[in-house]
């Protein structure tokens, strides 16, 4: 584009170089206003000439060239700080992430480690608690179940005589007939003759 | 009692009851009644001498026991007095057995008891099988449990005593350990390391 406006620059000093020698050479003087419309003619031929559709579309190419290159420079360059600036956030993040996650499973690790340590102490805790529970317990039924046999014994022992007493008379029932409990009855009455003959004499 | 006492009237084994005796004072009655009867007819027809009515059988025994005349007037009327006397007067002995009581039975124990304890003793008699056997007698004054339930309720300290004898005797087993034991040392090698 700089070249364009150059060779454009170029173009008007040669034409008002050519004016200036046809104009002092032979003739008669013109008018400064002929000369200003000659002027303005020639430059109007020579722009047309100058600045002709060849040479426009050249300019356009060219500065389409132009801009396309910085707008590739300046892509590339976007580009490079971009991936750049990418690559330090990836960096940067992966740090603090990383620091992150280390301080929370260090947390985390540590906090499990409590809680089995506490798990722990409150299993033995729970353990001991269990076994002097099941020790007293053990020795309160030992000394229940003693009692109780004891008991039991004696109750059996008093209480014998009432079964095998019961046992007989449910066994004997009615089976005597009076004829052969005479014997034992005189002999009952024989036993107590004076007491029952006393009773009945008075 | 002395003043009142019974006579001497032996009473044959087959009256045994207050109303075995009650029945046979209402038969002397009725004998000494059906007597004068026939001595006022005799008063009247100039005849002598008493036709003697069917007498049941306790009367016949309890006259050919004691000899008596019942065709003396006086002898009758004593007999009849004294009767009613021995009905009021004559000890009762309640005596309860297990068992329904056989006549043979009761005449043997009332033939024993008039021999050795009183001459007119009555018997009254009951029934409760609980005593199972033997006799539950209850004299005028004093009750006398002859019973064999009196007899095992009083035999009890023998059982008792055998048992205690035997008490020494048999082992007692221990009870074995429970495998509640083994539990702690299977929970210490439970937990993590």
């Amino acid at each position: 584009m700089v070249g364009s406006l150059a060779a454009a620059c170029a173009a008007f000093v040669w034409v008002a170089i050519t004016l200036n020698r046809q104009g002092g050479g032979a003739g008669p003087k013109k008018s400064v206003n002929d000369l200003n419309k000659a002027y303005t003619d020639i430059a109007e031929e020579d722009a047309t000439h100058l600045f002709n559709k060849e040479f426009r579309e050249e300019l356009r190419n060219r500065g389409r060239l132009r801009f396309e290159k910085i707008i590739e420079e300046n892509a590339m360059f976007l580009k490079q700080d971009l991936d750049q600036t990418t690559a330090q956030l990836n960096e940067y993040m992966k740090q603090q992430v990383s620091a992150k996650l280390d301080t929370e499973f260090a947390a985390y690790a540590k906090a499990m480690q409590e809680a089995q340590e506490l798990a722990l102490a409150s299993l033995q805790r729970t353990a001991q608690d269990v076994e002097s529970q099941r020790v007293a317990l053990a020795e309160a039924l030992k000394k229940d179940v003693a009692e109780r046999e004891g008991a039991l014994l004696k109750v059996y022992e008093q209480n014998m005589a009432k079964i095998v007493e019961h046992y007989v008379l449910q066994a004997l029932g009615d089976q005597f007939d009076l004829k052969s409990q005479m014997p034992y009855i005189i002999a009952q009455m024989e036993a107590n003759k004076q007491n029952i003959a006393e009773d009945m004499r008075l | 009692m002395s003043e009142h006492a019974a006579p001497a009237y032996a009473l044959p084994p087959a009256l045994i009851t207050r109303a075995d005796l009650a029945r046979l004072v209402r038969e002397i009655e009725g004998l000494d009644n059906e007597l004068e009867a026939q001595k006022a007819r005799n008063h009247a027809t100039g005849q002598t001498g008493y036709h003697m009515p069917n007498l049941s059988q306790g009367m016949a025994d309890f006259i050919e026991l004691n000899k008596l005349n019942l065709a003396d007037d006086q002898g009758r009327m004593h007999v009849k007095e004294q009767m009613k006397i021995m009905k009021n007067k004559a000890p009762i002995v309640h005596m309860t057995f297990a068992v329904e009581a056989d006549p043979i039975s009761l005449q043997q124990l009332v033939a024993y008891m008039r021999k050795e304890l009183h001459p007119q003793t009555l018997l009254s008699v009951g029934l409760q099988p609980a005593i199972v056997g033997g006799v539950y007698m209850r004299t005028p004054n004093q009750v006398h449990d002859f019973s064999v339930r009196a007899k095992l309720a009083a035999s009890r300290g023998i059982i008792e005593q055998e048992i205690e004898n035997l008490s020494g005797v048999i082992q007692v087993v221990e009870a074995p350990q429970t495998p509640m034991a083994a539990a702690p040392q299977t929970a210490e090698a439970a937990r993590p390391a």
